[in-house]
């Protein structure tokens, strides 16, 4: 007589080479070393202090002017490079753009002084200065990347050097919408949250507190990374994608004091940038002064920085050719998947002066 | 028809969702009010104080004992830094020089171009001046042999007049001749 196991559909199956895989893979991701980022071949053009300007060789160079990126002050530079075939640097050194990134580095207690405008007057502005030289061009196209994408739009509305295009995206230009706490939002704007002292004392802000930070604007407790790994830790590719993932969002930079203070109280408690009045160097960096052709990426599925937050520039900037568009990614998902660099060429690639 | 098989893993994931979004909403409620906003305010004034003073401490027995600190190590720093800027600032005039000598270099050699073309030309000038003189001293040789061909011809003609006059003599002779013999027959 034959026995019936009763609910024997409800007992998953054990496949053994499967489970194995998805274990090991756990155990590597959470404590092998993590993933090298950064792949590209590049060149030092300049450097100063911590800050290095890269030259990323076109693979054949079609375009006469070239890239200049800006990435946040938040992040690491590899955000741009960070996997071979994923990575937004790669795509478009294949499709015949010469590349320069700007690494600002990582700021010791010495830098604690760095504010916003030496980071564009004294390192962004003579960045660029370089990158043209070397590249031998009249004229660059500067692409800012989330807070980058503020820092290039500040620059862009002070420069003297000759920008023809302007590429910003995830970009933070009208500080009024916030996400986070609404209370805490209030609080700070009300004054209730000094952060003075606070910077006064640290210096820099620490890389945990900034991490924090972005935590406690979206879920302060978040474990849920790690049980989705579990879940499809069994694909190797998978796991390959979630750590690069992971070190993007805890792999933060301490921020420089100054430029802290500047960013909240200029920029998030005064809206500044919105309202012309930010002064930067001896300058008004008033986004009227932009007359470069202007491209505006928005993720739809960014729950970091909202589009109310990026679409403002294009009513604020005095550019006659200028594109808004918003693409059906997230915050990180758009630079992670290398989509950036795609979508970056499809619009930059008639205004860069094909050869 | 492949039946979805029940996964485990994908239940607990589904699981700790639902329970990270319940952490989160209540941690949301627990925090997001002005209260507590200002109260976190008064404990970081707090802590601050608090590390300021140890900062202060820090500083004062470092200096009692001579010992460099993360200030002393921040002017090092500045020091580097303003040197940096400061060859920076040598190396964008030596940029400026390099362009002015490039441009200058331009100039010259559209100098030298032009000069190139002058040299050539008065070389041509110059041929042409030594054709110009063999042809005139040719001119020269030439007047003086028509010269002395028309001192030729004038003595020609002279010698032409001289031969009339001679003609003219012998025909006068002729003309008297046949007189003398009649008046010599009839004696």
């Amino acid at each position: 007589m034959a026995i019936e196991t009763p609910f024997k559909n409800l007992i998953p199956e054990l496949n053994y080479e499967k489970e194995t895989n998805r274990w090991k893979n756990v155990v590597k991701a959470l404590t092998g070393p993590a993933p090298k980022m950064g792949h590209s071949p590049r060149n030092e053009v300049w450097r100063k202090n911590k800050s290095v300007l890269w030259h990323y060789p076109a693979k054949q160079k079609k375009y006469e002017i070239p890239l200049f990126f800006v990435y946040s002050l938040f992040n690491k530079p590899y955000i741009l490079d960070v996997a071979p075939k994923t990575s937004v640097i790669e795509g478009l050194t294949n499709l015949g753009y010469e590349v320069y990134l700007l690494d600002w580095g990582t700021p010791g207690y010495e830098d604690k002084k760095i504010g916003l405008d030496t980071y564009i007057d004294k390192y962004l502005r003579t960045a660029v200065k370089r990158a043209i030289r070397h590249s031998g061009a009249d004229e660059i196209t500067v692409v800012g990347y989330c807070l980058g994408g503020t820092i290039a739009s500040i620059y862009a509305s002070i420069a003297d050097e000759p920008i023809k295009n302007l590429i910003v995206a995830t970009v933070p230009i009208d500080f009024k919408p916030a996400i986070g706490p609404d209370k805490w939002t209030e609080g700070f704007r009300n004054g209730d949250i000094n952060i003075d002292s606070f910077i006064d004392v640290y210096g820099n802000i620490p890389p945990k507190m900034v991490e924090g930070m972005f935590r406690a604007m979206q879920a302060p407790v978040y474990f849920t990374n790690y049980t989705m790994l579990l879940s499809r830790a069994h694909d190797q590719r998978y796991v390959d994608k979630w750590q690069r993932m992971n070190k993007w969002t805890v792999d933060q930079v301490p921020f420089a004091g100054e430029a802290y203070r500047q960013l909240a109280n200029e920029l998030f408690k005064q809206n500044k940038l919105v309202k012309g009045e930010l002064v930067i160097g001896n300058k008004k960096a008033d986004l009227k002064n932009i007359k470069a052709n202007l491209y505006v990426i928005s993720g739809s599925r960014d729950h970091l920085i909202l589009e109310d937050q990026s679409k403002p520039i294009m009513d604020l900037v005095s550019s006659e050719d200028k594109t808004y568009v918003v693409v059906e990614t997230g915050h990180v998902g758009l630079a992670l998947s290398g989509l950036f660099g795609k979508i970056v060429d499809q619009w930059a690639s008639s205004r860069s002066n094909p050869l | 028809m492949s039946e979805k098989k029940y996964d485990p893993y994908e239940s607990f994931h589904k699981l700790s969702l639902l329970w990270e979004k319940q952490i989160n909403d209540f941690i949301y409620l627990w925090t997001n009010n002005n209260e507590f906003v200002k109260m976190s305010n008064f404990g970081t004034e707090v802590q601050t104080r608090y590390l300021e003073q140890l900062k202060k401490n820090q500083e004062a027995f470092a200096s009692v004992l001579n010992l460099p600190t993360k200030s002393d190590v921040t002017n090092v720093a500045n020091l580097t830094i303003q040197a940096e800027e400061k060859m920076e600032a040598l190396e964008e005039q030596i940029w400026d020089l390099q362009d002015s000598v490039k441009s200058q270099s331009k100039e010259i050699a559209s100098v030298v171009e032009v000069s190139q073309e002058i040299i050539k030309l008065t070389k041509q000038l110059k041929q042409e001046l030594v054709k110009s003189k063999k042809e005139l001293a040719d001119t020269k040789s030439l007047h003086a042999e028509l010269q002395e061909m028309k001192f030729e011809l004038l003595k020609l003609s002279n010698f032409k007049e001289e031969l009339d006059a001679i003609k003219g003599l012998i025909e006068k002779e002729k003309t008297e001749q046949p007189v003398l013999s009649s008046a010599g027959s009839s004696k």
